[in-house]
């Protein structure tokens, strides 16, 4: 890389003048591509079908397994030996982005006219929230791949009916009587900043990387931090309340304690297979702050797929992203995983409409938060929310919880380095 | 006694720097009264051994000087110039449509900067350790030949390498390897702790560079940057400590007892119940360690079982635990208590073969004379065995303590994931109470690329280490042992 | 005279009794781990200690590699691993040892010194610079590159075979040196072959590093390619959040095969590794 030199003037004038048909199939394009354990049959059956839309080319397509939640992780420990081609989840976007991980579209966006295809087709297919996620400031950084990376609440309707599924005061009603309980995951910044969120707080990144939250005051909604936490205490503090450790809510649905949980897509099949016929998913339930309810809103997250700005090939590895990313492959990538698509005619299609699943993570979509943070945001957030779960914290010591808020305030916001 | 050991230590540290003192002295006396060719040897280092028809010498040596010159040329100069600033272009690249690729410009890489620079010393200190050690040897040619003493030739220097320079051939191999494995990455590290190498100053996409003492200031509490840092620091250098000290004697003492029991007369079948112990050590620590870390997880095996038997009530009665679950190995006091048990379960079979193999060795006359005066069995045990057992496995007993500092495999796989702290002040430093300095240093590298603070706590760990390493060793070892032995 | 008798029955009971009861505790996980392997189901099991329904069927996916595990690949892999680094790392160790223990040179005691100060600093640091030093080399993503990770630095834990090597008479040395043996033949010939213990040791616990390391393993390896794992970061990638719940008894079912070689090979060498690591570790 060392070796290669600057020929920025000239290029640009062969940029233009150049076009699809001067691209010659000269020589063996390698590339290699991340994906998740559980995507690996399908990532190979889509990289057959790419190789198959581009005849003339000679590709060597490595596939690897790199989980799209640690991928950030791997590829900042050596970004020129990560994978030309990566999966990722959005919360990881700015701070490849930060560390000049991530090739800009809008840079190397011209090579899709390889495939008859421009980064606005792109733009367009997919739904406006996904496309929104994969920009940074107004330059677009990856390609959408699934939606709804989310969490609600599938629920045992024998049990829990729609109505009470509707709030957390009738929910944990519900489940009293059962003897069986319901869970949720509050020790991590994911999941507890829900309820922060659908009381008006927000969270943002500044420029220079670090964190704005402003948890410890007044939301816009005129609710004060200490009001969430004390409605979150409640709820925590209720014998129908398990608090689940992150990951681990699968275990415990499997397990059978639980006649309803808070969780994403990954544990529709075990949430199936313990609930039966009588598996049901919805959106989040409100919770109670003085007379409100207020509608807790969860993080509405995407999957993206990245181009390593250090590829070797740079142009194939876009042309590689897009098509991983089409209406086709998602397609199948919905068949096959049960994903949530971000092509708008993919999820028009009447098989994702039947998905409940999905259909409850879109429900959310409206009042999901697109939720963007810095690295520091999460260690004292997962401590916060173990604050709560294991009850450190008092519901009617107003002093205390201030006093944590900003604590956390003071972490989150730290300076990064 | 102690101030006889710190006379031999001066009297190694004299020596050493005593050899030093007469290698250059000897370098000074051959280059000075060396004849013509010997002076040449300076320029060209062959010059010496073809003088003396020693041309094979002369090949080899020649050889190696255009390979140093040529490493400098071709290598080294892209990188040590640097050294200084540690790089000043950026990446920068243009995306060519022709090509289907991206142009980058000639970019600086810190890190590389920083790490072929090093290379590049430890390469030149070589080569000028060689280069006046072959004009010393180069001189001894000449004396030689003044005297008109027999010059070797090339196969009797060959020879010489499995006489009397055979440490030349067994060590150059290991330490080759410790040079480029151990000793250039460690001297990287504590360079890396005077830079700003974090997650804002990433090679290949940005630069880093020099900064000070400024980290070490932030880790006492100066630089204003990480508030809590020090307080994070403070704690789980403490926890490191008090974890060291019972990780080390616990499962040593433990070792002993057992195999005390084992080796006992009356046990029925010792070979069988040994075996039986060895067999947690045989199973790989991943799977051990992360299965026991499942096994006591807060919704775990072993939790079921005691809500079922009512010991989690009976616990939540007497306020041990707040919660519906025994927090095992996720809540401070719990864990601690719970990972230096688990840390017997995993350390007391492999002390107890050593001890096995120590009372082996017990010095049967004293036992039995001891017998004879009708010593009580603890009498015996106190008064010969344990310090025997003491003696001999002292200096162990050292380097496991170190060894514990450092436990990383032990902590991460029974906290990662599973501990949550609930002390933000902690939190806020991203360490955790069960966190070992180094458990801490490789999360802060691994997950928030702070390379220069974790480098610093490196730093801080090794002056942990060397000075309990010299206190300890001055105390417990009485002169050099080497020997007592044969 | 019976009385006697029968109290030093009952001693002997009580003795083995309390040996049983620790031996009972030290096994539980073991049983617990053998136990799960043989379950039917695939994620944890937290109701009971025993499963409910017993089946062999995750051995037997054990061997039907699907993507995620491709055990006989990982096992043959690292056991590759594991011999080129027994081989290298035990010469350094026996070849160090030596040097230091019986020849005498100006460098020794500054070198030993070194050693000591070098074996301080915590490795994990100088984890990435490791990794960079081998992709200079190209050597990330191979197995020359781990198993020089594994074995290059082997030098450094020369102190237990040294301690070995000095509790060995001089004079067997002396008397070969009279015979004419050159330095080398005294290594080869006089003293490695009454060192058979400290060589076993060493085989041993430079033969398991490659099977229990998955830190530096994960991030030499990490093109991310499955079947180029080793067995323990393979079997550690199945504790994926994302995985354990379909994994887990894989998981647990790879650890027992992992530690059948392994118990079998400590059974077998029990006495030499006994004698070895005392003979040296009383010394060190």
């Amino acid at each position: 890389m060392k070796l290669k030199k600057v020929l920025a003037v000239a290029l640009a004038a062969a940029t233009v003048a150049s076009s699809a048909m001067c691209v010659q199939a000269e020589e063996t394009i390698s590339l290699t591509l991340w994906g998740a354990e559980e995507d690996q049959a399908l990532l190979g059956e889509l990289v057959e079908n790419f190789k198959a839309a581009f005849p003339d080319q000679t590709f060597d397509i490595q596939i690897g397994v790199e989980s799209e939640s640690t991928a950030k992780d791997t590829v900042l420990t050596d970004v020129e030996a990560a994978a030309d081609v990566f999966a990722f989840a959005d919360d990881q976007l700015s701070d490849l982005v930060n560390a000049g991980a991530l090739a800009s579209l809008d840079e190397v966006g011209a090579a899709l006219q390889v495939a008859g295809r421009t980064l606005d087709d792109v733009k367009s297919e997919n739904d406006e929230g996904s496309v929104a996620a994969t920009m940074i400031g107004d330059t677009m950084y990856a390609f959408p791949m699934t939606g709804g990376n989310t969490f609600f609440l599938y629920y045992d309707s024998s049990i829990i009916s729609a109505e009470d599924a509707a709030s957390w005061d009738t929910l944990l009603a519900a489940a009293d009587g059962s003897g069986k309980k319901v869970g949720m995951t509050l020790a991590s910044g994911w999941y507890n900043a829900s309820f922060f969120y659908g009381a008006g707080f927000t969270t943002g990144l500044n420029e220079d990387q670090t964190t704005s939250i402003d948890w410890n005051g007044t939301s816009e909604a005129g609710y004060t931090g200490v009001d969430v936490v004390k409605a979150m205490l409640n709820i925590a503090g209720n014998s129908s309340f398990m608090a689940i450790a992150d990951g681990d809510i699968s275990n415990q649905l499997a397990s059978g304690g639980l006649c309803a949980a808070v969780s994403g897509d990954w544990d529709a099949s075990a949430a199936q297979s313990i609930f039966g016929d009588n598996y049901a998913a919805t959106k989040l339930p409100t919770f109670t702050i003085g007379e409100d309810q207020v509608q807790q809103a969860p993080p509405y997250g995407y999957k993206f797929v990245g181009v390593n700005a250090y590829s070797e090939n740079a142009g194939w590895a876009v042309v590689l992203a897009d098509f991983l990313t089409n209406e086709e492959s998602q397609a199948t990538r919905f068949a096959q995983r049960g994903l949530a698509p971000t092509n708008l005619n993919v999820q028009a299609s009447d098989e994702v409409q039947a998905n409940v699943a999905i259909a409850a993570a879109a429900s959310e979509s409206e009042f999901g938060v697109l939720q963007r943070v810095g690295g520091k945001y999460w260690d004292p957030s997962q401590t916060f929310g173990e604050m709560i779960a294991q009850g450190t914290l008092k519901a009617d010591d107003d002093a205390a919880i201030q006093e944590a808020l900003d604590s956390l305030v003071e972490g989150v916001t730290a300076a990064v380095g | 006694m102690a101030s006889e050991k710190k006379e031999g230590a001066a009297a190694a540290v004299g020596s050493f720097f005593k050899a030093i003192g007469t290698f250059f002295s000897d370098f000074g006396t051959a280059f000075a009264r060396g004849d013509a060719f010997v002076k040449l040897s300076a320029l060209w280092m062959g010059a010496g051994y073809a003088r003396r028809k020693q041309y094979v010498k002369a090949v080899i040596m020649t050889v190696l000087e255009i390979a140093v010159i040529a490493f400098t040329l071709q290598f080294a100069m892209q990188y040590v110039p640097k050294f200084g600033t540690l790089g000043t272009v950026k990446m920068e690249k243009v995306f060519n449509m022709e090509t289907m690729k991206s142009d980058f410009n000639d970019y600086d890489n810190s890190f590389q900067i920083l790490l072929f620079s090093l290379f590049s010393f430890v390469v030149w200190a070589t080569a000028i350790v060689v280069w006046m050690k072959n004009i010393v040897n180069a001189y001894r040619l000449q004396q030689l030949e003044e005297a008109g003493k027999h010059i070797n030739t090339f196969k009797e220097d060959l020879h010489s390498y499995i006489e009397e320079k055979f440490h030349i051939t067994l060590l150059t191999l290991p330490v080759l390897g410790v040079v480029i494995f151990t000793a250039i990455p460690i001297l990287l590290l504590i360079f890396v702790a005077f830079t700003n190498y974090d997650q804002q100053h990433m090679p290949p996409s940005e630069l880093f560079t020099w900064t000070g003492f400024s980290n070490f200031l932030s880790l006492f509490g100066g630089g204003g940057l990480t508030v809590t840092f020090s307080y994070a620091f403070v704690r789980v250098l403490g926890w490191t400590l008090v974890w060291a000290f019972f990780a080390t004697f616990t499962t040593y003492i433990g070792g002993i007892l057992l195999s005390l029991l084992l080796n006992s007369k009356n046990t029925r079948l010792p070979k069988m119940w040994r075996t039986l112990f060895i067999v947690t050590i045989a199973v790989p620590q991943f799977v051990s360690l992360l299965l026991v870390r499942n096994f006591f997880s807060n919704g775990g095996i072993v939790n079921t079982i005691c809500a079922n038997i009512g010991l989690t009530g009976f616990l939540r009665d007497i306020g041990l635990v707040s919660t519906s679950y025994i927090p095992f190995l996720s809540a401070p006091g719990w864990a601690h208590v719970m990972i230096i048990l688990i840390n017997i379960w995993i350390g007391v079979p492999y002390q107890m073969l050593i001890a096995t193999g120590v009372l082996m060795n017990l010095p049967a006359d004293q036992l039995e004379s001891a017998r004879v005066d009708g010593a009580s069995k603890f009498q015996i045990f106190r008064k010969i065995t344990m310090p025997y057992l003491l003696f001999v496995t002292g200096p162990a007993l050292v380097t496991d303590f170190v060894k514990n500092i450092n436990n990383f495999n032990v902590i991460y796989l029974l906290t990662q994931d599973v501990y949550v702290t609930t002390n933000q002040a902690m939190a806020n430093s991203q360490a955790k109470e069960v966190d070992l300095l180094v458990t801490w240093l490789f999360r802060l590298t691994q997950e928030y690329y702070n390379y220069k603070m974790a480098s610093a706590i490196g730093i801080i760990v090794f002056i942990i280490c060397a000075l309990f390493t010299l206190v300890a060793f001055n105390r417990m070892i009485k002169g050099d042992r080497e020997g007592t032995y044969q | 005279m019976k009385k006697m008798k029968s109290n030093r029955t009952s001693t002997i009971v009580l003795h083995n009794v309390l040996i049983g009861v620790l031996a009972v505790i030290w096994l539980i996980p073991i049983v617990w781990l053998l136990c799960t392997s043989f379950s039917s189901y695939s994620g944890m099991n937290t109701s009971t200690f025993f499963p409910e329904t017993w089946s062999a069927v995750h051995y037997a996916k054990l061997f039907t590699p699907d993507t995620v595990a491709q055990f006989p690949q990982w096992f043959m892999n690292t056991f590759i691993i594991a011999c080129f680094t027994c081989v290298i790392s035990t010469l350094f160790v026996l070849m160090v040892a030596y040097a230091t223990s019986v020849l005498r040179f100006p460098m020794r005691k500054p070198l030993m010194n070194i050693a000591v100060i070098l074996n301080l600093f915590p490795g994990m640091l100088a984890m990435i610079a490791v990794y960079f030093t081998l992709k200079t080399f190209d050597l990330t993503n191979s197995y020359i590159g781990l198993i020089m990770v594994y074995s290059a630095s082997a030098g450094l834990g020369y102190l237990i075979a040294k301690g070995f090597f000095d509790t060995v008479p001089r004079a067997l040395c002396e008397a070969a040196r009279i015979d004419g043996c050159s330095e080398a033949r005294i290594f080869w010939q006089v003293i490695l072959p009454m060192s058979r213990p400290i060589v076993v040791y060493t085989v041993i616990s430079s033969f398991l590093v490659p099977w229990m390391d998955f830190v530096y393993a994960k991030m030499i390896l990490n093109a991310g390619i499955s079947e180029k794992y080793t067995v323990a970061i393979g079997l550690y990638k199945m504790l994926d959040k994302s995985l354990i719940n379909t994994y887990f008894t894989e998981f647990c079912a790879g650890g027992v095969l992992v530690s059948i070689p392994i118990s079998i090979l400590f059974m077998i060498m029990q006495k030499f590794y006994v004698e070895g690591i005392t003979g040296g570790a009383v010394k060190g």
